[in-house]
């Protein structure tokens, strides 16, 4: 499945997502059940395409997926174990900052654990802007987009950590 | 809309779409007459029927009659029903309340409760809100003769398990449940907002028991809830106990619970004299009673408005934390709100509208009674989709309130629908087997925002079994989720590797299946003197007017897309059908359903495709006119 196709638009990295969200808004519209006429089959297939829309929307919105979604799509395979392993030096970094917030964590000092937040942010920001430039640059040529891959793994990392900050503040304010 | 087909059914006897509330404290049902919403009033012109049912030895008694049993047989009475839906015995909630004896827990039945009342008897939350939902349809055929569809509206945050049984309830009441809608979605409906204005809506609902606050987002019909927040032990009948406390000081008491008079008949006429005050000073600047005092000696006691206000602040700052709370998980300050609306009774204290008018700096919208506009929404949403109202210019798009999952490795909810999408949806995701020769696997289907399956509300558990053995990660597992409009689930499982295709449909169950469900039917007293093929036949006659109805319009509206041929082909099975749905046979006029579905599915198919290219079209266009304009 091409979920670029799916909801009509280019396949590029640096989408418009505030207007891909009205699409899939008007999508949902356009595949609801009260839209068509008769009985069930109808509405299977409205539902089975609705399922499909959703489904590219997930993607797309999501910065990591969107990548796997357009490396896949011009045949660099994608997935931890296909992709080659990071570098011993942000492997390293990685393990310092994640210590770094659990021991914010451990102090509950929520203002340092958003502090941290942020910077991650906009470091995932700039590989975003990077990658933006290197799909929109490599013009669908393959091995020109192979030599990127390892941003996947970045951005992955950067997801998770904002993923781990979010539980923690769950965490914290339930405590309060 | 003139029409040879639709003048087979007899319009006098067309069925008439309602709108039901099925409310905590009160219900009540409405259906759009000559183009307006209004509510019907049962045979004592009483609109509210209070949401009690009393089980005694001579049968079933639902609203004031069954209220007034609520003291001298409080465990055969349940009163607030509602908030026992889709719960299970187990549930903070259910233990939290009531004088209530409950029948052990079932294990298969995690989300069920039963209350035993007269002579052991054991009924379910569902066939309680049935019987009030019975009580209704009732009233409505006494006005309407024939009663089409309903809409039932139920709070935003309702749970999937909360939702179905709701939806069965409805189904047990006899009523073909057209679609379960959320509140505030209603009443921003009843204000005819989905047409007027696209923007942020607060709406604010102080009933007799319960506070909610929700925020809403309209998009061009699409209603979104931003957040949801509330009180669900807050309400008019916290107002009263403040009088209450004002008038026992009057009347000699001294302060504190210690102090208060136990004779339960004075206590209940001194509420009941506490409501009195409350609608009094609704008009009048003081309202003035007379009771026996501390002594027994009569004497009259005087509330003013202004000592009323100074009992209630605290309860409306109450309200004030939650909707704070509320915009701020939103996203919003109150300027950005484009309007406030007002529903439940308790919205009717003067106080409570100047309070809501400071914290959202705007006048409220109150001009339709508050304890009605819920109701009056849900029976513009039924004529809607019966097909009556002017169905294309509005489509409303509920969202899914909490997201959906399935539990994976180490008890990790993994989520597949995430909250907040529009319905209805759907969604897949692949898993494999962590074993060798793994034969089954075990699929845990949860709702809810957190991260553990443990903290979320579990819905399902089902095994996907006779898979053949493999080494681990070899079989693929694809599960799928759809979400209905109602914003029910059903969850689909096949395993794809081994080409042995397995589909497993779990509909989760809320203590009754379909066969229990038709089989309660049978017993009820509405359908005593029915057989089964009766209701069959109003069932499919029901359908067969459904499905001719919306197949002319797509007929006339989109006649360009029928091929050579086509348009007598479907003209030919829509008037074999209408010629069915006069008869008795619904076998036949199932075929024919059948039939008309088969003969039409390729123009079906066009109008979606192109619909779909319109949706993809349509924002290119604006695209192109923003950057140019």
């Amino acid at each position: 499945m091409d979920p670029f196709q799916t909801l009509g638009v280019p396949q590029r990295y640096d989408l418009d997502l505030g207007a891909l969200e009205k699409t899939h808004r008007e999508l949902s519209r356009a595949l609801h059940p009260d839209r068509h006429m008769g009985a069930e089959t109808g509405k299977r297939e409205a539902l089975s395409r609705a399922v499909e829309v959703n489904l590219a929307w997930r993607i797309l919105r999501d910065p990591v997926k969107r990548a796997e979604a357009l490396f896949s799509l011009h045949g660099v395979p994608v997935g931890e174990t296909n992709e080659p392993k990071s570098s011993p030096a942000f492997l390293m970094e990685v393990l310092e900052e994640r210590e770094a917030l659990d021991d914010a964590k451990q102090a509950r000092d929520l203002a340092r654990v958003h502090a941290m937040a942020r910077a991650i942010e906009e470091r995932a920001q700039a590989v975003q802007d990077s990658l933006a430039e290197a799909f929109s640059a490599a013009n669908g040529d393959r091995d020109r987009l192979a030599s990127h891959i390892g941003k996947l793994g970045e951005l992955r990392y950067f997801k998770r950590f904002l993923e781990e900050v979010s539980a923690i503040e769950d965490t914290l304010a339930e405590e309060i | 809309m003139p029409s040879a087909l639709l003048d087979i059914f007899d319009p006098k006897a067309a069925p008439r779409p309602i709108g039901i509330d099925l409310g905590t404290t009160h219900s009540l049902v409405a259906s759009v007459r000559d183009g307006r919403p209004e509510t019907i009033a049962d045979c004592d012109q009483e609109v509210l029927l209070p949401s009690v049912v009393s089980y005694t030895d001579h049968g079933v008694i639902v609203g004031r009659a069954a209220q007034s049993r609520a003291v001298e047989h409080p465990r055969d009475t349940i009163v607030s029903v509602k908030r026992f839906m889709g719960r299970g015995a187990d549930d903070p909630e259910t233990r939290r309340l009531g004088p209530y004896e409950f029948a052990p827990a079932r294990a298969k039945e995690p989300n069920v409760v039963r209350f035993v009342v007269r002579g052991g008897r054991e009924v379910t939350p569902v066939e309680v809100s049935a019987e009030v939902l019975r009580t209704l349809k009732r009233a409505a055929e006494d006005e309407l003769r024939i009663v089409g569809g309903a809409v039932i509206t139920v709070p935003a945050y309702f749970d999937d398990a909360q939702r179905q049984a709701t939806k069965d309830a409805g189904r047990l009441a006899g009523l073909e449940v057209l679609r379960l809608i959320n509140e505030p979605t209603a009443a921003a409906l009843a204000y005819g907002l989905d047409k007027k204005q696209n923007g942020h809506f607060a709406v604010y609902d102080l009933g007799g028991g319960t506070f909610d606050i929700t925020i809403l987002l309209l998009d061009n019909g699409v209603f979104q809830v931003k957040s949801t927040g509330g009180d669900s032990a807050l309400g008019g009948d916290d107002m009263d106990r403040a009088i209450a406390e004002i008038v026992l000081r009057d009347l000699g008491y001294e302060t504190g619970a210690a102090h208060v008079p136990t004779d339960p008949s004075f206590l209940r006429l001194l509420l009941d004299t506490s409501r009195e005050i409350k609608h009094a000073l609704t008009i009048a600047l003081e309202a003035e009673v007379v009771l026996p005092d501390v002594h027994g000696r009569e004497r009259s006691v005087v509330v003013t408005r202004e000592r009323f206000e100074g009992a209630i602040k605290i309860l409306l700052d109450r309200t004030g934390v939650a909707c704070r709370r509320a915009l701020k998980d939103a996203g919003l300050k109150p300027e950005a709100l484009d309007g406030v609306i007002l529903v439940g009774g308790s919205t009717r204290v003067p106080y409570v509208v100047s309070y809501v008018k400071g914290l959202f700096k705007r006048d409220p919208l109150a001009d339709i009674d508050p304890d009605q506009v819920v109701a009056l929404g849900a029976a513009v949403q039924a004529d809607l989709l019966a097909g009556e109202g002017p169905r294309d210019e509005v489509l409303l798009l509920d969202v899914l309130p909490l997201s959906l999952g399935i539990e994976v490795g180490a008890g990790v909810v993994d989520k597949i629908l995430p909250r907040n999408l529009t319905i209805p949806t759907g969604a897949r995701a692949t898993y494999t087997t962590q074993e060798d020769k793994q034969t089954g696997f075990v699929i845990h289907v949860v709702q809810g925002e957190r991260e553990l399956a443990t903290d979320c509300r579990s819905l399902a558990h089902f095994t996907l079994k006779g898979i053949p053995p493999m080494p681990a990660g070899m079989a693929k597992l694809e599960v799928t989720f759809q979400v209905d409009a109602d914003g029910l689930l059903s969850v689909h499982a096949k395993e794809l590797v081994t080409g042995i295709e397995q589909t497993v449909a779990v509909k989760p169950s809320y203590g009754l299946d379909d066969e229990t469900v038709e089989k309660m039917l049978m017993d009820a007293l509405d359908y005593g003197e029915e057989d089964l093929l009766t209701r069959r036949i109003a069932e499919n006659r029901l359908e067969a007017h459904r499905i001719v109805t919306a197949t002319e319009k797509a007929v006339t509206s989109d006649a360009e897309l029928l091929e050579p041929g086509e348009k007598e082909a479907i003209g030919q099975s829509m008037m074999e059908l209408a010629e069915a749905a006069r008869g008795n046979d619904p076998g036949r006029m199932h075929h024919l359903i059948e039939e008309l579905d088969r003969v039409s599915k390729p123009f079906a198919t066009r109008r979606m495709n192109r619909a779909i290219a319109r949706a993809i079209e349509g924002r290119k266009v604006d695209d192109v006119e923003r950057r140019v304009g």
